[in-house]
């Protein structure tokens, strides 16, 4: 079975647009980092977010009337990657598409509105109208009717490398020959509540930038958007192989997670690694795993520009692999801590691609991709 | 999706389970299971684990504690969530019987993970409590953590996709898993799914007036609502051929595969039950079958106004006056682990020939012809059971079982 990248989208800190996002990564931009805090007086944190004008443009359908800013950012994309596929494969008829949401966090923003009222004012305060959005697939269901969809559609739920996740269960789900092809969509939003929980976890940075592959790490930044890829039978970009992963207990158990995914999926083509190193203990994982495996790859990561947005971050990382090899270009591995990490080998145009997806909580997957 | 009449017949590989594990209000463990089955065992409780003193329905499913003291026995299972211990507890029951069993993928459904532990660290935060134990709780709050936790558990570390699809999550978890072993691509998959109660979601089903302060009374015409519960299942699948060779026990065969979406509302159906008859035609065409050939149905059945008129109407509209029972009545609504656990029910009642009773029921909805197994279980010869699931965002799942035959009965998918 032979499958393709038929489309992409994506909404993010950099704005929205294929190649609108691409060109800013390329010049090596990188958004800017905003505060986010529960109230005046109460601690600020560091957050990369997707500009408010990016999505004027939405349908109005009354799906997201009150949706979360969650499900307008996965409409988006899903919408655009589908525009983008059906110069690829033409018309796509809704009855033969399945839908794959990843997603992590969730609609954080509307659980703790609705908790907080809970919490708050008791019981008889919750909103019957805030709790159906802050069920796992609630994005899913309004892109689903949105696009019309009636078949499968299932929600994936895990770490950052979730999105990698819902790929290999796109490539599980395109055996069934009635399926012309999958929609996968990440997305994640960012509130302070999320952000405190990452800082009480030791995870995030006080301050922007993020640095990739920095001993000892520094943390991340937390972002949020979404990213989506059409899985079709035909398409620009071949996804050779899907490796769908492991996990790893500790943190000091990654690297050895890591390496015999990248062993699995490397080959003699494959030049470009699209890491999904963020200032983490992921960083140090997967640098100690690619001087094992990969030692010459070209290393980049977007998180430095782009934030970790968990959810759609695979996504992401899958379209800029894809961009890379369909332009033949690279973008700059912004604040790259030492001269000798895995970001400093020199890119050259290159026909093969792998992307490594290593999460903060205990799942590795992985992909190769080629034009 | 939908069948067309081009549609490629080829040979699939049967899917045989192997193994199972349960806990849940109906008990901890197959045989305690059976036995509150046959009992026709009410096993509703007053809430005990947060305060519902403002909520409708103060009364709920719950898995008794005691039940999971062995699994709390270390240091590092009890930092764990209580959804981790049932994991636990299920996966263990399972790999006692089939100690041989590797899978090489697990897919497992939930609708809210370890969601109190995110409670707790928010209430902490809200009331500047004492903050000391956040990490813990953060650290196993996300939904995945759980099946993680049972995974490591036992040494296992396969690639694991959970599903989140609402209340039709754990026979999606079901359904993709025997997808993934018919298509060929796998040869063992371990399956399931868990939930457990947390306020978040009980409060929230209050909010939406979905949750009853009655008695749970599935396809009653004066239902009033659902009663939420906690569980965890776990099934062990395999290739047919690979279980035999490996003279695995072969306890049944999982046969067909349903799945739909419904985009009328997010939290309601469509009154004309499109999305449920679409994913049990579905299950049947998959598995190659006709209506007349399904001995028993393991309604989704929440006793919602909604869910049970468009359940019953598809149901009436698909089958012949086929035994249909809601199992939620004696135990509840167990969300993200409901499919997997009724799907242990539908085997329970395949391997011990009965029909599992359909409590609290009283009369059905004028002009609606269902045959309920209304209040006693009953002894039927039973080959095949369908079991449902239906969920907030339209999500409709639907799945056979059938009773171990040497050789086939169906030849798989057939077009519509």
């Amino acid at each position: 079975m032979s499958l393709h990248i038929a489309g992409m989208g994506w909404v993010t800190p950099l704005g929205r647009g294929l190649e609108k996002v691409w060109d800013r990564l390329l010049r090596g931009e990188e958004a800017a980092a905003q505060k986010v805090s529960r109230g005046a007086g109460e601690p600020q944190y560091p957050t990369f977010l997707v500009p408010k004008d990016e999505l004027g443009d939405l349908p109005p359908h009354p799906r997201l009337r009150r949706a979360s800013p969650i499900s307008r950012f996965a409409a988006a994309a899903g919408l655009d990657a589908l525009e983008t596929a059906r110069s690829a494969i033409g018309e796509i008829d809704a009855t033969r598409i399945a839908l794959i949401f990843a997603i992590s966090n969730g609609g954080v923003i509307y659980t703790a509105r609705f908790y907080g009222e809970v919490v708050k004012s008791g019981a008889q305060s919750a909103s019957p109208l805030l709790f159906p959005e802050t069920v796992f697939n609630a994005s899913a269901s309004h892109l689903a009717a949105i696009l019309g969809i009636t078949g499968a559609s299932y929600t994936l739920v895990g770490d950052g490398a979730v999105g990698m996740l819902a790929l290999k269960m796109a490539e599980n789900l395109m055996t069934d020959e009635r399926l012309d092809c999958c929609l996968i969509v990440g997305a994640e939003e960012v509130d302070w509540l999320l952000c405190d929980a990452y800082r009480r976890w030791r995870l995030l940075k006080s301050r922007p930038p993020i640095e990739p592959f920095r001993a000892p790490p520094k943390g991340t930044v937390l972002s949020e958007g979404a990213g989506a890829v059409v899985l079709g039978r035909k398409g620009p970009v071949a996804v050779d192989q899907i490796h769908g992963g492991t996990n790893f207990w500790r943190r000091n158990q990654a690297a050895a997670a890591i390496v015999p995914v990248l062993s699995n999926l490397t080959d003699a083509r494959a030049k470009l690694l699209i890491s999904s190193a963020n200032g983490t203990f992921v960083d140090l994982a997967e640098m100690v795993a690619i001087h094992e495996t990969i030692p010459d790859a070209c290393v980049y990561s977007c998180k430095p520009a782009l934030g970790e947005s968990v959810g759609a971050s695979a996504l992401w990382q899958v379209i800029v692999a894809g961009q890379s090899l369909l332009s033949g270009k690279q973008p700059p591995l912004l604040h790259l801590a030492t001269k000798d990490s895995p970001g400093s080998a020199e890119f050259e145009p290159t026909q093969s691609a792998l992307v490594l997806s290593c999460g903060m909580n205990q799942q590795v997957a992985g992909l190769r991709l080629s034009i | 999706m939908r069948f067309n009449a081009e549609d490629i017949k080829t040979s699939h590989s049967r899917v045989a389970i192997v193994a199972t594990g349960v806990v849940s209000p109906l008990g901890s463990g197959l045989n305690e299971t059976l036995a509150s089955l046959k009992a026709a065992r009410d096993c509703i409780t007053p809430v005990s684990r947060f305060p519902v003193a403002q909520c409708r329905c103060q009364t709920a499913g719950q898995v008794d504690d005691e039940k999971l003291a062995e699994i709390r026995t270390n240091r590092k299972a009890r930092r764990l969530h209580r959804a981790s211990h049932m994991m636990i507890r299920a996966l263990d029951e399972a790999l006692s019987q089939d100690g041989q069993f590797r899978p090489e993928m697990a897919v497992i459904g939930t609708t809210s993970g370890g969601m109190s532990f995110g409670e707790n660290y928010y209430r902490a935060l809200d009331q500047h409590h004492d903050l000391r134990h956040t990490p813990r709780w953060i650290a196993n709050y996300p939904p995945q953590k759980p099946a993680l936790d049972a995974l490591e558990a036992f040494g296992v570390s396969v690639p694991c996709h959970v599903i989140a699809n609402a209340c039709a999550s754990g026979t999606n978890a079901l359904g993709h898993a025997f997808d993934c072993i018919r298509s060929g691509k796998y040869q063992r998959v371990l399956t399931g799914g868990y939930d457990t109660l947390c306020q978040l979601v009980f409060v929230g089903f209050d909010s939406l007036q979905a949750s009853t302060p009655e008695k749970c009374r599935p396809f009653d015409r004066d239902r009033t609502g659902m009663v939420l519960a906690e569980g965890a299942a776990i099934f062990a699948l395999e290739n047919l051929e690979s279980a035999q060779a490996r003279g695995a026990n072969i306890l049944a065969e999982v046969i067909g595969y349903g799945i739909s979406t419904d985009n009328h509302h997010l939290t309601q159906p469509n009154p004309s039950g499109i999305g449920p008859r679409q994913a049990m035609m579905d299950a049947l065409q998959s598995a190659g079958i006709s209506g007349t050939q399904v001995d028993y149905i393991n309604a989704h059945g929440t006793a919602t106004v909604f869910n049970d008129a468009a359940e019953g109407k598809a149901i009436a509209e698909l089958f012949d006056r086929v035994p249909v029972s809601s199992t939620k009545a004696m135990m509840g609504h167990s969300l993200g682990a409901a499919g997997a656990i009724e799907a242990i029910i539908s085997l329970l009642a395949i391997q011990h020939q009965f029909l599992p009773a359909n409590i609290n029921f009283r009369a059905g909805d004028e002009g609606v012809n269902l045959n309920i197994v209304a209040n006693e279980p009953r002894s039927a010869a039973i080959d095949i059971v369908l079991s449902n699931s239906f969920g907030f965002g339209g999500t409709n799942a639907s799945i056979l079982l059938q009773r171990f035959h040497q050789r086939p009965v169906c030849d798989g998918p057939i077009a519509a």
